[in-house]
């Protein structure tokens, strides 16, 4: 690796206010105890959140917002920066790329957001309740469509530029912060925070079947398992709608033949619901297993990328709480 | 298609004719800005301006280029308000998706088309298809069944069909009244009529769902194989493009792996008859 970019916090906070001017610039701060991305300004720049993991809204709502016309002209606006995305929700953008770059077409309105935007990757210095990002085969820290990687330790913030974007992005740094190269105990003190986090994950998550293995688990199951987990669940949705990488949508007719595209959920009652009223996941086990199928069974055949990135987040947000993965460990268990 | 045309914005066309085909069931005969191609068996999404939109498959003939007709049955919010409109209504179409019937499959062979309700309508723009490619097939069994004879459609269509060299025709109703001629009960009861040589066959089945779950087990029974069946599927196809996710069917999308799928390719996948 070549060695990392270094600033010191003092100066890192002058260039913060620069990047904040120049750009829609958004970063992770507190929020009543939980952690989101905000618009960055001068008032809320210092109580910006350093690679702690994960902000409540995962990356995916910068390029696909809640509700967007799809008929009208891609809006050209501001450079957007999004610093703090954790390795779980860049990984996701493999899958968001693939549906909405590659196979048949290409989005306008994604492709203009994700071209008009830099990202900064965090590295993780921690896990968080239901974190298992390296059971899905990923690192706790950016190795993939992270523009600059940022961690910031002992008071200094390194910064690893990757992409043109990145480099670009570390010039304009550069104009305002002294830029030092990390000496070798700071690279060696960041390879070691790695591997030990890795490890943590490790051992949290030593019951947890891999991707690949949930997959195969998943396609043996009968109806009880499902009895069993749908019971609590309320199809409220929210474990899609939060998810890095569900990216389910429903077209609206507006007058004038526009369309907006609103994102959608499969735990909607309704979701494949047709005219004549017939409705393959009108019964909720069946609909609540659609997701877990989608995600590690269907997915998988028709994709490259991977649909379940780690993140725990529709664990952390279900109301029912529910857990994917104890459902998991349970297959798992009962396998062996 | 280049990368910055919108593929959400529908093709405007004007609705020149509505046909009374039953008391649930209207054609509507479409006229697009532009010349409009798709390949049987392929669906468009219609959209009523402000109001929704809903995919259909043409019934008219693929070969025609300047005009398109769509049969709709009267099921739900959408095909409500379509059937209230008059000849003047300027509509918009998104499409064609998805893959259509393999004509290269029936080509040299004796097909076997089985159609219930309102199922007909994709089935007859392939009846056209087949129509204007006769050199090319052995035979066409069309067996066709409705819940009344007021139910049936297409009939001067029928008729036609009857006196076309190469085509049988059977229909069947499930209730008939003092007129009809033809036979009684579910559209599989006209399997047992039928005569073909199945080693050299293929069988289509459009309908609805109860209707091609019994069609597909007879088929079987006949002694069809899984490879030698296909079926029109009917979903929630939305956006068309294998994107928004309403049309799964196990890790299929039906709007772009389908509609028209061999039966061996989704015979496992949960739920396909709902």
């Amino acid at each position: 690796m070549e060695r990392m970019s270094a600033v010191s916090v003092t100066d890192w906070q002058v260039a913060l206010l620069q990047l904040a001017k120049s750009f829609s610039f958004y970063a992770p701060v507190s929020f009543n105890g939980s952690m989101d991305y905000d618009l960055i300004d001068d008032e809320n720049a210092g109580s910006i959140i350093y690679n702690h993991p994960k902000p409540s809204t995962p990356l995916k709502t910068f390029f696909l917002p809640v509700r967007e016309n799809v008929t009208s002209e891609a809006e050209r606006k501001k450079q957007t920066v999004v610093m703090g995305a954790p390795a779980c929700d860049l990984a996701a953008l493999d899958m968001l790329d693939e549906m909405y770059l590659g196979r048949d077409f290409t989005d306008i309105y994604y492709k203009a957001r994700r071209e008009n935007s830099f990202i900064i990757g965090y590295e993780c210095n921690s896990m968080a309740e239901n974190c298992h990002c390296t059971s899905c085969g990923i690192n706790p820290f950016p190795e993939k469509h992270s523009d600059l990687s940022l961690v910031k330790i002992d008071g200094r913030v390194f910064l690893d530029a990757v992409t043109q974007k990145g480099k670009d992005l570390l010039k304009f740094i550069g104009e305002h912060a002294v830029i030092e190269q990390a000496n070798e105990t700071e690279a060696k003190r960041i390879q070691e925070k790695r591997e030990t986090l890795k490890e943590e994950l490790g051992r949290a998550n030593n019951r947890l079947p891999g991707y690949e293995e949930s997959g195969k688990l998943l396609e043996k199951t009968n109806g009880a398992i499902w009895e069993k987990y749908s019971e609590k669940c309320v199809s409220c949705g929210a474990c899609a709608t939060i998810c890095p990488t569900c990216t389910c949508f429903l077209l609206i007719d507006r007058p004038g033949f526009e369309k907006i595209r609103q994102m959608d959920a499969c735990q909607y009652p309704g979701f494949e619901r047709v005219a004549a009223g017939e409705d393959p996941l009108g019964e909720l086990p069946v609909r609540f297993r659609n997701r877990y199928y989608c995600k590690y069974v269907w997915r998988p055949m028709k994709f490259k990328s991977i649909a379940c990135t780690g993140c725990g987040r529709c664990i952390d947000t279900c109301i029912g709480k529910i857990s994917k993965n104890e459902l998991l460990e349970e297959l798992y268990a009962n396998k062996k | 298609m280049g990368n910055n045309h919108n593929i959400y914005k529908p093709l405007r066309a004007e609705l020149v004719e509505v046909i009374e085909e039953s008391p649930t069931i209207k054609s509507f005969v479409l006229k697009p800005e532009k010349e409009f191609t798709f390949a049987t068996g392929q669906f468009i999404e219609l959209t009523l301006n402000g109001t929704g939109e809903a995919p259909f498959t043409p019934s008219s003939s693929p070969l025609v280029k300047d005009r398109i007709e769509i049969t709709i049955m009267k099921a739900g919010y959408v095909t409500e308000k379509i059937h209230g409109l008059k000849p003047g209504e300027i509509m918009g179409i998104r499409g064609p998706y998805g893959r259509g019937y393999p004509l290269d499959e029936l080509f040299g062979k004796e097909i076997l088309i089985l159609g219930g309700g309102c199922g007909f309508a994709p089935l007859r723009s392939l009846l056209y298809n087949l129509e204007a490619e006769k050199d090319k097939i052995e035979k066409v069994t069309f067996c066709y069944g409705s819940k009344n004879p007021a139910e049936c459609i297409y009939k001067p269509y029928i008729e036609n069909l009857r006196q076309t060299e190469k085509f049988e025709v059977y229909r069947t109703v499930d209730v008939a009244d003092e007129a009809w001629a033809e036979e009684v009960g579910v559209a599989t009861v006209l399997l047992d009529k039928v005569e073909v040589n199945i080693d050299k066959s293929v069988a289509v089945v459009c309908g609805p769902p109860v209707m091609m779950k019994f069609g597909v087990m007879k088929l079987l029974e006949m002694g069809y194989a899984e490879t030698q069946i296909y079926l029109s599927m009917e979903k929630n196809m939305s956006c068309g493009l294998g994107k928004c996710g309403h049309c799964m069917m196990g890790e299929h999308f039906v709007c772009k792996d389908g509609p028209v799928f061999r039966y061996d390719e989704i015979k496992d996948q949960p739920d396909i008859w709902k």
